[in-house]
This record gives C-alpha cells, sequence and structure tokens, in this order.
C-alpha cells in the first residue's frame, strides 16, 4: 500500500495498482494489494511459495482478471485489456515455466515476439521484405542476450537455461516499458545467472521492471525496491535493504516459527543484513 | 392450463428421455475426465446392453433383471477391453484414441448386425410395467414412470460412489493428480482400467433399461453417442449436476420442444446449443488455463503423462545423418498425430515435432520462404509433384468407376487438408469439417438447381457459404482447446447432419438431391456428363486450392498458426491477437472444406446426408492422421486410400465397408504411429508407440539436443 519512495514524479506512475483483488473459490491469492511504479523501476516481488507473485504478474499482464481494484499503465486504466492489447501497450513478460515455441527457430520465435511492435507489421505474413525487416531486428536482439549463434536451431534443442534465455528475449522483443520477470533464474546456472544479471542490468532507464525471484542476491543486485508479499497480503514496501533486513520480513519468508521471530528480535537485523549482502551471501543454484 | 395438459405428456417423456442420456452421457464424461479416453464407441457400448437386453426381454421380471446383468456384465467387459486398447496409447493423445473408438465402434456395429440381424429388435417389458397408469388425466405407459425412478436411483448411486466412497475418491484424485495418486500406492493404470469399465457398465444398463425408450437397431450407437456427446458438450465436464442439467434439457428439447413447436424441431438442438456455447464463451473466465504457468488444461493431461511415465521409454531414433535430414522431407516428427492439438498448454514443453532441420546455419538465401521446418520449397514440394503427375495420368488408366471414385477422393482430399489446417496448424482437432462441407455441397447443389452451373461461380459462392457457416460457428469452437474441441465440433457435424435431414426443401432430406443440371466448367462451355471431364475439372479446382493452402502456410501466417499452436500463452503476451488467427484459420479452413464440398457435389452427380454425415467427418480425420497431421500431401494420400478402401475393396465383400474400414482405422493407429509421412523420416521402423509424442510432463527441463536428422514438420 505504500507508494515506492519514488513516485513523487510529476507524471503518472507506469504502472498504478489499486486495491487489486483475486480470489480463487475461498483461498484469496491477491487480497488488496496496491503498488506504484515510476518510470525505470525496479522492484521486486518477494514471499513464500503460494503468497500470490504469480497471481499478481498475470493480473498485471492481464491472463487473468482481478475480482476487485484497477490497474492502470501510464494513467489509463487497463483492468478489462485483454493480454494481447496489453502487450502491445507495453507491458512484456517472462514465464515461470520458459514459453517458447519449440518447433520453430530460435530467431524465429524472436521474430514472433516482436512482431505486434514492429513499426511495419503490417502485412509482414504475406510480405517477404517486410519479414526480412523483422528477422534483421531479432538478429540484434538475440545478439543482445548472446544467442545469436543458434539462431537457426529450433527452440527445441535449447538447454533450459538458453530456454529462459530466450524467454527473456521474446519478451524484450517488444521493447516494452513495463517488464514483468516470472522467478528469471529459476534453475539457471550461476553463469547463467552472472548472464542474466548483465542483460537485466543494461536495460534501458525508461523501463520499469518487476521481478518475482526467490533468489535473495539476484534480487539484491537488480531491484531497488522491494514489496513482500505473505497469503495474497502486501507485508511491506520499501527499499531493498531495508525490507530485507526486516525482522518480519525474515519471519514471513524464511518460515521462522512465531516465537523465534520475536526471541531473535534484536538479532535479526545482524543476521539480516549478513543473508542480504550479496558479496556475504553464498551463491546458489 | 390447456398448454400445459397437451404438453404434459412430452414433458414427462422429457425427463425420462432426459435421464436416460444423463447415465449415458455421465459414462462418457467419466471416460474422458477421468480416464482421458474420448470414447466414440460409447455409443456402441449402449448398443450392446440394448440388444442383449432385447434379447433377453421376456415380458417377466426375471428377464429383466437377467437382461440388466447381461447387458451390464457384457458392456462392462467391453469397457476394459476399451481400456486395454486404448492403454498403450496414452501418450499419443486423445485423436488416436479417438480415432481408435471409432474404429472399434465401426466394428462393433457390423458385428452387432451380424449377430442380431439389421432391424429394430422389439422389446418386451414386464407385464405389470406394459399397462398405463393415468397422470394427471392422462394415460402414461407405466414402464417409462418406472424408467424415471430407476434411472434416478442409478445416478444417486453412481454419485454415492463417486463423492463418498474411497473408490470414488481415487477416481477422483487421479483425475486431479495422479501422481500423488500412485505416491499413496494406488496404481493409475488399474483406476484406468476401472473407470472405462464402469463407464461401459453405466451404458449398458441404461441399454437395457432404455430399450423400450431408445430401441435397439442399427442407428442407435450413432444417436446415442451424438445426444451424449451433446449433453457432455452443453454440461461441460465440471460438474455432474451440470451434466444432470444438460441432460434433461437435450431431453426436453428433444420432446417438449418437438411438441410446442414443431416446424422449428430440427433446429432446436442446435439452437440451444449455440446458444449455450456463445453464453458460456461470452462469461467464461478468461483464459488463464492456457498459461503454461496455469494448472493444464484439463487434468486428463496430466493423467496421461503420468500413465506415458510409466510406459517403456526406447530413446528415440537417431540416424543422424545429414542424407537421413534430407530424406525426412516433410515428414512427420513422431507423434504429432495426436498430440498435436490436444492439450497444447501442457505441450509448450514438448519438443519432439521440433523444426527446421539444422540445414546450412548461417544460409540466409530462402530466409522466410524455406524456413518453413520441410527442408527447401524443392524438397517439400518434389512429392507433390509426383503426386499431381500420377493424378494427371489417372484417366488414361482407369475405367469410368474408378475415375468417379478418384474425383470423389479429390473432394475428400480437400476436405482432410482443411481439417489438416485445423488439427495439425492450428492445434484445433476437428471432427466437424463436414459442416461446411455440407454447406458447400448443398449450395452447389441448390445453385446448379437455379439454373448457375457454371463452375467457378459455384466454387466461389460455395466457398463463401461455408465461411460464412464457419465465421459464425467459430466463436464456439476457438475457445476450447484439445478434446473439448473435437467434441464441440463433433455435436457441430452431427448436428448440421441432423438439420440436413430435416430440411428437405433444400437438402431433399434423406433422399437426398439428384438431377441437377451438369456443372459447365467455364462460362459458355457445355455441362460436363463424362467422368473423365469432371475429374479434370476437379483436379484443376483441388490444384488450385492446395496450392493456395500450402501458399498461405508456407508463408509467415503458417509461423503464426505453428507459435498459436505451440506457445499460445507466449503468443498472447507477445501481443498477438491470438483468437483472430484461431478464427481466420477456421474461416479459411471452412472455405476450403466448402470447395472439397462443392467438388463432391460437381462429380457424383448426386447429394446424399450420407455423403456429408459423421462417417465422413471421422473419415477427413483419419485421413489426416494417416497422412500424419500437419502434412498436406499426407491428407491428401490419407484420402484416397480411404475411398479406396471403402469403394474399391469393399465392392468385393458387399456390406463389410464399416467393418474393413474399422479394421483400417484400428490398424492406422496401431502400425501407423506418425502417419504415412512418418514412413519417409525412415526411423519409425518397428519404434511403434514409443515415437509417440513425449509426454511434456514428464520431461526433464534440460533435455540433450534432439537428433541432428531433426524430424521436420511443415
Amino acid at each position: 500500500m505504500t507508494p515506492a519512495p519514488t513516485a513523487a514524479a510529476p507524471a503518472p506512475p507506469v504502472l498504478d495498482l489499486t486495491r487489486l483483488t483475486r480470489r480463487y473459490g475461498t483461498l484469496t491469492a491477491v487480497d488488496d494489494v496496491g503498488l506504484r511504479l515510476p518510470a525505470g523501476a525496479r522492484h521486486a516481488v518477494i514471499g513464500p511459495n503460494g503468497a500470490g507473485k504469480t497471481t499478481l504478474l498475470n493480473l498485471i499482464a492481464g491472463t487473468d482478471r482481478p475480482d476487485h481494484g484497477t490497474i492502470a499503465l501510464d494513467g489509463t486504466d487497463i483492468t478489462r485489456t485483454p493480454p494481447a492489447r496489453r502487450s502491445r501497450l507495453g507491458i512484456a513478460r517472462s514465464f515461470q515455466q520458459p514459453s517458447v515455441i519449440a518447433e520453430l527457430s530460435v530467431l524465429d520465435n524472436i521474430v514472433l515476439a516482436g512482431w505486434p511492435h514492429h513499426p511495419k507489421r503490417r502485412g509482414a505474413w504475406r510480405s517477404p521484405s517486410r519479414y526480412r525487416l523483422h528477422t534483421e531486428a531479432a538478429g540484434h536482439r538475440l545478439e543482445t542476450v548472446g544467442l545469436a549463434d543458434l539462431a537457426h536451431r529450433p527452440a527445441a534443442a535449447l538447454s533450459h537455461g538458453q530456454r529462459r534465455m530466450l524467454d527473456l528475449a521474446a519478451a524484450l522483443a517488444g521493447d516494452p516499458r513495463l517488464l514483468l520477470l516470472d522467478e528469471p533464474a529459476a534453475g539457471l546456472t550461476d553463469d547463467d545467472i552472472g548472464r542474466l544479471l548483465g542483460i537485466l542490468g543494461g536495460l534501458s532507464s525508461s523501463v520499469a521492471v518487476i521481478l518475482v525471484e526467490h533468489h535473495v542476491e539476484v534480487v539484491a543486485q537488480l531491484a531497488s525496491t522491494v514489496t513482500v508479499l505473505t497469503a495474497g497480503k502486501v507485508l511491506v514496501t520499501g527499499p531493498t535493504q531495508e525490507v530485507l533486513a526486516h525482522p518480519e520480513v525474515r519471519e514471513a519468508y524464511h518460515g521462522t516459527g512465531s516465537t523465534a521471530g520475536r526471541a531473535a528480535g534484536t538479532a535479526a537485523p545482524h543476521q539480516g543484513a549478513g543473508t542480504t549482502d550479496p558479496s556475504a551471501a553464498p551463491a546458489r543454484g | 392450463m390447456d398448454l400445459l395438459d397437451a404438453h404434459l405428456i412430452p414433458a414427462v417423456d422429457g425427463v425420462a428421455f432426459g435421464l436416460l442420456l444423463f447415465v449415458v452421457a455421465a459414462g462418457l464424461s467419466l471416460a474422458f475426465g477421468t480416464a482421458g479416453v474420448l470414447n466414440l464407441s460409447h455409443g456402441t457400448l449402449y448398443a450392446i446392453g440394448a440388444y442383449t437386453g432385447a434379447e433377453l426381454s421376456d415380458g417377466t421380471w426375471g428377464g429383466l433383471a437377467l437382461g440388466l446383468a447381461a447387458g451390464t456384465a457384457a458392456a462392462c467387459v467391453a469397457g476394459a477391453g476399451l481400456s486395454a486398447a486404448t492403454a498403450p496409447l496414452a501418450r499419443r493423445g486423445h485423436l488416436a484414441q479417438a480415432l481408435l473408438t471409432f474404429g472399434l465402434a465401426l466394428i462393433g456395429g457390423d458385428l452387432l448386425i451380424q449377430l442380431f440381424g439389421a432391424d429394430e429388435l422389439p422389446v418386451r417389458v414386464p407385464e405389470a410395467l406394459d399397462s398405463s397408469v393415468m397422470l394427471l388425466g392422462h394415460r402414461y405407459p407405466a414402464y417409462r414412470l418406472c424408467f424415471i425412478v430407476m434411472a434416478v436411483l442409478l445416478a444417486a448411486f453412481g454419485t454415492w460412489v463417486l463423492t463418498r466412497t474411497r473408490m470414488g475418491a481415487a477416481v477422483r484424485a487421479a483425475a486431479d493428480d495422479p501422481q500423488m495418486l500412485a505416491a499413496t500406492g494406488r496404481n493409475p493404470r488399474a483406476v484406468h482400467t476401472g473407470v472405462l469399465a464402469a463407464a461401459g457398465a453405466l451404458a449398458g444398463a441404461a441399454g437395457v433399461l432404455g430399450a423400450p425408450i431408445i430401441g435397439p437397431g442399427p442407428g442407435t450407437s450413432e444417436n446415442v453417442l451424438m445426444l451424449s456427446l451433446v449433453v457432455v458438450v452443453l454440461g461441460g465436464l465440471r460438474s455432474l449436476w451440470a451434466t444432470f442439467f444438460a441432460a434433461v434439457a437435450v431431453g426436453e428439447v428433444q420432446t417438449l420442444g418437438v411438441s410446442l413447436v414443431p416446424d422449428l424441431a430440427p433446429y432446436l438442438l442446435f439452437a440451444a446449443m449455440a446458444a449455450v456455447l456463445v453464453l458460456r464463451s461470452r462469461f467464461a473466465e478468461p483464459a488463464t488455463a492456457h498459461g503454461p504457468e496455469g494448472p493444464a488444461p484439463d487434468p486428463v493431461a496430466r493423467l496421461r503423462g503420468h500413465l506415458a511415465g510409466r510406459l517403456r521409454r526406447r530413446p528415440r531414433g537417431t540416424p543422424g545423418t545429414a542424407e537421413a535430414a534430407k530424406a525426412s522431407g516433410t515428414a512427420e516428427a513422431p507423434g504429432t498425430a495426436g498430440a498435436s492439438g490436444a492439450d497444447r498448454a501442457a505441450e509448450t514443453a514438448g519438443t519432439d515435432r521440433a523444426g527446421a532441420a539444422p540445414r546450412g546455419y548461417g544460409n540466409r538465401v530462402p530466409k522466410w520462404i524455406g524456413r518453413l521446418p520441410g527442408g527447401t520449397a524443392w524438397r517439400q514440394a518434389a512429392p507433390l509433384l509426383v503426386l499431381l503427375v500420377v493424378l494427371i495420368s489417372l484417366p488414361a488408366l482407369l475405367d469410368a468407376y474408378s475415375i468417379s471414385l478418384a474425383g470423389s477422393a479429390l473432394a475428400l482430399g480437400l476436405l482432410a487438408v482443411s481439417v489438416t489446417i485445423l488439427t495439425g496448424y492450428a492445434g484445433l482437432p476437428t471432427l466437424g469439417q463436414t459442416a461446411p462441407f455440407a454447406v458447400g455441397a448443398y449450395a452447389t447443389a441448390n445453385l446448379a438447381d437455379a439454373g448457375w452451373t457454371v463452375g467457378p461461380v459455384q466454387i466461389v459462392l460455395s466457398a463463401l457459404a461455408a465461411a460464412v457457416f464457419s465465421a459464425v460457428v467459430g466463436p464456439a469452437v476457438i475457445r476450447a482447446r484439445g478434446t473439448t474441441v473435437l467434441m464441440i465440433t463433433l455435436a457441430i457435424g452431427e448436428l448440421t447432419g441432423a438439420v440436413v435431414n430435416q430440411l428437405k426443401s433444400v437438402t431433399g432430406g434423406a433422399d437426398g438431391l439428384v438431377g441437377f443440371p451438369a456443372t459447365r466448367a467455364l462460362w459458355g462451355g457445355e455441362g460436363m456428363l463424362e467422368e473423365s471431364e469432371l475429374y479434370n475439372y476437379a483436379l484443376v479446382v483441388a490444384v488450385v486450392a492446395v496450392s493456395v493452402t500450402l501458399l498461405v502456410l508456407r508463408s509467415p501466417a503458417g509461423k503464426l498458426l505453428t507459435g498459436t499452436r505451440g506457445a499460445e500463452a507466449r503468443m498472447r503476451a507477445s501481443g498477438h491477437p491470438v483468437g483472430r488467427y484461431l478464427l481466420v484459420a477456421h474461416i479459411c479452413a471452412g472455405a476450403l472444406a466448402g470447395v472439397g464440398g462443392s467438388l463432391m457435389v460437381t462429380v457424383q452427380q448426386y447429394l446424399s446426408p450420407a455423403d456429408v454425415g459423421f462417417e465422413i467427418a471421422a473419415f477427413a480425420l483419419l485421413a489426416v492422421v494417416i497422412g500424419g497431421t500437419t502434412s498436406v500431401i499426407g491428407a491428401l494420400l490419407g484420402a484416397g486410400l480411404i475411398v479406396a478402401t471403402r469403394d474399391w475393396v469393399a465392392g468385393s465383400w458387399p456390406g463389410h465397408g464399416p467393418l474393413l474400414l474399422g479394421v483400417l482405422f484400428v490398424a492406422t493407429v496401431y502400425v501407423l504411429p506418425r502417419g504415412l509421412a512418418g514412413l519417409r523420416g525412415g526411423n519409425d521402423g518397428g519404434n511403434g508407440r514409443s515415437s509417440g509424442a513425449p509426454a511434456p510432463e514428464d520431461r526433464p527441463p534440460s533435455a540433450p539436443a534432439p537428433n541432428p536428422a531433426g524430424k521436420v514438420s511443415p
């Protein structure tokens, strides 16, 4: 509910969520969540499994509809806008399970992903010359994620890490204003995580990013602000280091019992600083 | 009050009819929902029960009880047999199973006729029930009232078993999470068998008890199957209650509706179904289920995946030479046969129909055209050219009758190609393309009757009519995925067939149309009467239609469809209006089917409802599966094979066409898992079922790279 500290800019926030709620039967997956992101924000959403992080991303991307609340992009209400239209408005996402078109080549995957956003998209389906423009743009995109060598390989032949990169490249192919990343580091090797951090670190500062991630190091490196969700509710929102050091966060996120949390009240900040410091944290994955 | 009075009897009849449908449809729904088998022989199971019951009925309670026991047991055994027959196909998807069960239905229907004769059997109910009771001042058959009671008891018992017993819990668990079920020590395979046997028993019991209502006869199984499919589609597989209400609604539409508005009787069911489907698509949840991050769209996919995991996994064929890659040409990826359309979301990780052979990395020449999986344009075109040469030379080789058969095969081939577009490219496995086919056929026949005999005009107008039809029904089709599409399209096709039978002024009803003026190939020409003339006309039209189709499929538009089928969530997230693509594909496929229907009429010079019936729909789908779901040439060859079997081979053994075709269905499903196109890949010899699509669920996240020979699917 707390607005991100940088939201003082006069322009409307890129993303403005108000009182967003999604219920599945009796389970409230996302409960009264509010969030404002300015352009160029680097925001992470963390929380234990089942906290509603992916549901939140789905609501923003439009593959799921909220029961209550509104979503605004650049001040325009998009609560009822279908996902494909939202994508064309500038919301891109990666998937928890990398989503690639296995039958097509890596290059074609990117061509298709960038197609609806390309200035010359009309008629590309029948005009070879226009389609060639698309393939050139896609080729550049592949270079930025380091898949250029595999451009003509079928996507089915990629390793898991390469699929993630391809999924990410597909998300970036439309030059989004808002990028939703659903656990981009899951299942990646340390090398791949390094590459991922490089790519995301090199994003234009005009792109706002929402990152759902379990790797605390990745969160600490990429995100300047963090929201913690538990059971669909916002526990706390704030600057990354503060939030990660917050005792309640540690309790909710690491599942330490409530008594242990209280007992460790004084020790928690110290421990928190220890785990969240990327240099001190043991590399995972 | 008068109105109520006059329609009381049909209303009560509707309840009895609806309950009968409910019991049958519950079995169908159970088999589909929890065992993952779209059982197109479910009507045959009913017929087994009905025949047994009729045979053993002698007007005594004992006869009824004996019939009930024997009919239920027979159908139960048949159901268990189905389970054994479909289990090896578990990893090949619903399409293969549907075709197998349809083949078995054809065989079963033929055997039942052998055993019991082609006439409707009389059924004798116990004398105590063979009378009328007074119902609010009307005489009403006691048996029907008794049936209502028995059906309610049966339904209540089934619901109790499903919701209150451990066995029912296991069945529901199998639908929901088979892995967890296996972890608790139950064998999902046993559940699979049990469910199909129970579904068979339900159908058998319904057959025995319902024999006085829907009697045993040659048309019984199809009728029952169609109505129960409509019930399942309307009920939506979500709950037994929904199925129950759908069943009673269908029963009432068929009885009360007919007595209220007899003029509109043929359309009522169609209209009711369309209304429900449209309403549901309006208010349905947004497409969350289709995302890869969501749960699989139907639990069946997971059950299947799990079953698949228990089957032996052989390494895939790896003849890794470049020559093999070339030879594979348009060859089919393994397993597209079944899995391509079904459960697309679960399949995003599917690998095996992998794209282009890695020919020439960095070879930038045919950047967009040759990139379609399938090698260069030449390699793909060569078999088509060979086929074309053969087709052109046919009139010189064959007698007149065979040439006219070849013309029909061309028409059926276009229908099959339209099924390929939907099944293989758009991922919408369809059993309903006979509907636009019929629209095109009847349009041409009526145009000819009205004096519009110029061929191109007939073709274009028929295609337009079929396209309009497809545009109207499209929204109901494209919302669904996987096997649900099979059911919806099947219902659409069947209902269109029902309309064709009833709408006598346009279609000539069951007698069909004959004696309309012959088509002229061009303006100013003479009407074509000779077989070879007609054949050449059909060939030219087919070549043009297939060429246009190939050009479109090979353009980037084909990639849009491939992407939609392969990773719908990604396409949506990238801003592609996926629904619009699918609708356009559905309309274009409909137009192509309409062209096929027009050709069919022109070549045959008569038209009967059987030409656009359910069997034709199944043949078209079989042709596509024979060919390999994404191969246009395979679809054409498959159509030729089917016409040859139906009309040439069966000619020497009259009356057994269905039996032969049934055997062809069954053999195809088992012997040619990848279709004819698979034969050219050269690596499926004896590879049998294990070359089926890998169940995506149990694939390790980082799979080894597929073999460099690259299985290619155009």
